[in-house]
């Protein structure tokens, strides 16, 4: 989840592999002594682009395990996004090729018949309402909480503080909404003390469909806004002092401050990850509703994941659950691009910028 | 993960242990439809013809070592054991171990916590078996997942367990496609060179035909127990309550006795028990009756409907425990604890709760309530398969390895009263279970490594109750057994599987979904009326043609 990646804060330090660096490197590398600066006049872009590798091999052959990583686990399952244009059985034939190979095509039938599907547009706008819900009211609480934890001097109370706003990022799933039930269930604490004092209607906030979109973004609060303070913490600690300083002597209070001097600074920060977010309207968890798609039942609690775990996995029509998932990953992608262009036009970095 | 809430209900609900046929008499399937063979092109079911079907099915010899059973299996009933049998008087049926130390990989599924590889019990069977298994368990209550992503894709292990109700979707042709034929191994009198197989009731092996070939080593079932109804009789006795007897009285005894100011409901989610005591027909492929000759599907009953109306109702008057309709935690922790009174749950949960609760709450006692029927009518059990849960063996494994595959399976299927059979539900003498006096006491280590099921998966004997620790279980559970088995009836598909067209695969999937939202109140019994017309639409008429096809072809 993007909640739980902490991407480098933008710190505006220079970037590391600068003129100085590369020349030590290459030297290091060589063993003749050729003068380094004769490469970059070179005109070809090959000769280029393998000078350029022998300079920063180093960094290169770091980046090389995620590479494959990505490459194994990411880029070469995208082709197995085929199977959306076909009836695809795996047991067509031995293995996932020779299945593919002898599966009948389909044309664009997956998607027309995506298109048709009343479950798949419920499930596309539960995940929309969710991942609205919980840009409105689950992103802004992390920014708060780590002004609030910023504004701790008392370095042990603050890290007591931040490992136990950290701690419920380490429970499963099933332990949180166990609580959860345990407190705002029919037969929880709030239920049994309101029975205790003559109230015998009941209460019962776990098999409400229409409250669902309120408690799951509660329980995405109380278990992760801890963990989301972290990016934030960090790029408050980058914050100069003096500036605190300086505004106090000019006669800014401590709201002022708060607005003049660390929103700023978190700026850059708030824009990315809101980016990112975005981009991920569409993929708001899964084990969540799983676990309480009874509860509610499907029509209250089926998102677009757990609608193609169901289709593909459970049932066993891969062909119409790849469908579905290829037109969630350009849409997706789409979501990202014009975020970034919103974060650009408002000067700030995104994600990326074409240099 | 033993209590993970997420599994829907049928799985955790037929989960578990020590099913087997009690021979159903005659009722021989007269085919076995086979779908495509292995393709993936759309199987229009064929027929094995009797005959066929007779040259397939391994020959029955009972077994020379098992015991003359206490309480014998009337009507068709289990026969229970109550007795002790010291361990010098066992019998022994493999003296000496039959494997030559092939390893094998094993998918199978587990509920409650797996023991570490490597334990004594899995050692101590391996060794007497002579090979070495390597176990790869999966959560039960969340095993259909697993399962439809390992056979879908190419390294499928060695030996895979299939349990029946997860043969939804795409997974009866993986098991056509992927899984040896074992018939040139124990067909006819083959089966021989395995006593302990041979002693194992036809009617286990006929729903092991699978695609028109014998593939699946069979746990047995008994006739009927895929759904028991329990209730704490120990607090009925307690506060004189008797067990209702009728469906209406069943409604105003439960809001009576629920009290959830302290903490007390009168059942949980009894939609299965709602089945039977309705007279609805099971499951896929099963799921038609003949009316004036024509076929009627499950769905279009109106005991199908009456059953989610009554388990409405129960949901309505606020009687289920509010944890149950969350569908969260564990049922029978919350039977066991007395918050909840009365909860239908497989068989496999009888003796283990027994056992368990002996030394925290030696009062305890739960029983089984005899079915009751609505409306003046009696309730139905539809005799189930006489196996519901399979092993199955990869078909890319030679001919060797498959013998020693089926040497595993003869170790584990010995008859109660052997030493074998001792071994693989006790676990060693004086590790896994001590003997005091005229008891086998499982030790805290038995518990964790013999009580989580893993090798009577791998096919076992005919099925028994056999419980000398607590023998008022084995009056119990037979007494219940043979006052049920009248009202048993089988539907006119019984025994065998049929594999449906492709087109129909995905045809039934709304509907556990809907009864869901249905008896918690969120749909009505009007949009069940209206599924289940669009169900005739997009192809259950079609369906109901192909079966009566079938049926033609049958008589």
């Amino acid at each position: 989840m993007a909640r739980s990646t902490a991407p480098r804060p933008a710190t505006g330090r220079p970037h590391p592999d600068g003129p100085d660096r590369s020349r030590r490197l290459t030297a290091r590398a060589r063993r003749g002594p050729r003068a380094p600066r004769a490469d970059r006049r070179l005109p070809e872009g090959g000769v280029r682009l393998r000078h350029r590798l022998r300079r920063d091999r180093a960094l290169v052959l770091m980046t090389l395990p995620c590479v494959a990583l990505l490459l194994v686990f990411a880029y070469l399952p995208i082709a197995g996004n085929v199977i959306a244009f076909q009836y695809f059985s795996p047991y067509a034939g031995d293995g996932f090729f020779e299945s593919m190979a002898n599966s009948a095509w389909a044309g664009l039938e997956q998607f027309e018949r995506m298109v048709n599907d009343s479950y798949f547009w419920d499930a596309l706008q539960n995940t929309l309402v969710f991942s609205a819900l919980q840009l409105i009211f689950f992103f802004p609480i992390p920014i708060a909480l780590a002004i609030l934890i910023n504004s701790i001097l008392h370095s042990k109370v603050r890290a007591w503080a931040q490992a136990v706003l950290y701690l419920p990022h380490f429970f499963s799933w099933v332990l949180v909404i166990t609580v959860f039930q345990q407190v705002l269930g029919g037969a929880g604490m709030v239920a049994q003390t309101l029975r205790e004092n003559g109230w015998d209607d009941g209460f019962d906030l776990m098999t409400d469909p229409g409250f669902f979109k309120f408690l799951i973004t509660f329980q995405v609060i109380w278990k992760d806004a801890g963990w989301g303070i972290i990016v934030f913490l960090a790029a408050l600690s980058t914050v100069n002092q003096e500036l605190y300083e300086s505004a106090a002597v000019d006669g800014a209070g401590r709201w002022r401050r708060v607005w003049h001097v660390t929103l700023p600074a978190l700026r850059p920060v708030i824009a990315l990850l809101l980016v990112l977010q975005v981009g991920n309207m569409l993929t708001v968890g899964m084990e969540q509703f799983m676990i309480q798609r009874t509860a509610v039942g499907p029509g209250a609690a089926e998102v677009l994941d757990t609608y193609v775990w169901n289709t593909g996995i459970e049932n066993g029509q891969f062909s119409y659950a790849a469908a579905i998932g290829i037109v969630k990953g350009v849409f997706s992608l789409a979501l990202v691009l014009a975020a970034n262009r919103v974060a650009h036009a408002m000067g700030e970095q995104g994600v990326y910028r074409r240099t | 993960m033993s209590n993970s809430p997420s599994a829907p209900s049928r799985r955790r609900f037929l989960a578990s242990t020590a099913a087997a046929a009690a021979v159903t008499a005659g009722g021989i399937p007269l085919l076995t439809a086979c779908g495509s063979d292995g393709g993936g092109g759309g199987g229009e079911g064929g027929t094995v013809a009797e005959a066929d079907l007779r040259s397939i099915l391994p020959t029955y010899r009972a077994s020379d070592v098992a015991v003359e059973p206490d309480i014998a299996g009337e009507n068709g009933a289990s026969p229970g054991y109550t007795s002790f049998i010291p361990t010098d008087e066992l019998g022994v049926t493999v003296p000496e171990p039959r494997g030559s130390g092939g390893e094998f990989r094993v998918m199978s599924p587990l509920w409650g916590t797996p023991p570490e590889a490597g334990n004594a019990y899995w050692t101590a069977m391996d060794e007497a078996i002579g090979v070495r298994i390597n176990w790869q368990t999966q959560d039960g209550n969340t095993y259909g997942e697993k399962l439809g992503a390992v056979l879908a894709g190419s390294d499928i292990p060695d030996l895979v367990c299939v349990p029946g109700w997860e043969l939804q979707g795409q997974i009866p042709r993986a098991i056509d496609s992927r899984f040896a034929d074992l018939g040139p191994y124990l067909s006819g009198d083959k089966v021989l060179d395995y006593p302990n197989l041979a002693a194992i009731p036809t009617a286990a092996w006929e729903p092991a035909i699978f695609g028109g070939a014998l593939r699946g080593l069979p746990m047995p079932a008994p006739p009927i127990g895929g759904v028991i109804p329990f209730y704490r009789q120990d607090l009925f006795e307690e506060n004189g309550w008797e067990v209702p007897t009728d469906a209406e009285e069943f409604l105003s005894f439960c809001r009576d006795v629920t009290s959830a100011r302290n903490r007390v409901w009168a059942c949980e989610d009894m939609k299965w028990s709602a089945f039977i005591i309705h007279g609805v027909l099971p499951d896929k492929p099963q799921y038609w009756e003949e009316v004036d000759g024509r076929l009627v599907n499950r769905f279009e009953t109106d005991a199908y409907l009456e059953a989610l109306d009554w388990t409405r109702k129960l949901f309505d008057a606020g009687v289920v425990h509010p944890d149950g309709v969350a569908n969260q935690g564990d049922a029978l922790v919350r039977f066991t604890s007395g918050e909840s009174l009365m909860f239908n749950q497989g068989q496999g949960v009888w003796h283990s709760t027994l056992t368990e609760q002996r030394t925290s709450n030696p009062d305890f006692r739960m029983n089984a309530f005899d079915f009751f029927g609505a409306g003046g009518e009696d309730p139905v059990l539809y005799a189930g398969n006489g196996s519901s849960l399979w092993t199955f063996l990869n078909k890319n494994l030679p001919e060797d390895r498959v013998r020693e595959a089926l040497e595993i399976a003869n170790y584990c299927a010995a008859p109660y009263g052997t030493r074998e059979n001792l071994l693989r539900t006790y676990g060693v003498e004086g590790v896994h279970h001590t003997v005091e006096g005229e008891q086998r006491v499982r030790t805290p280590q038995g518990e964790t490594e013999v009580v989580p099921d893993t090798y009577v998966f791998l096919a076992s004997p005919g099925h028994v109750v056999a419980a000398s620790d607590v023998p008022q279980l084995v009056e119990d559970w037979t007494g219940w057994m043979r006052r049920q088995m009248p009202l048993v009836r089988e539907s006119i598909f019984f025994g065998r599987q049929i594999q449906e067209p492709d087109r129909f695969t995905n045809l039934n999937d709304q509907f556990e979904d809907l009864e869901d939202d249905v008896v918690r109140g969120r749909r009505s019994l009007g949009d069940m009326r209206g599924a289940v017309a669009e169900w005739r639409r997009n192809g259950g008429d079609d369906l109901r043609d192909w079966y009566q096809r079938l049926r033609d072809e049958q008589s």
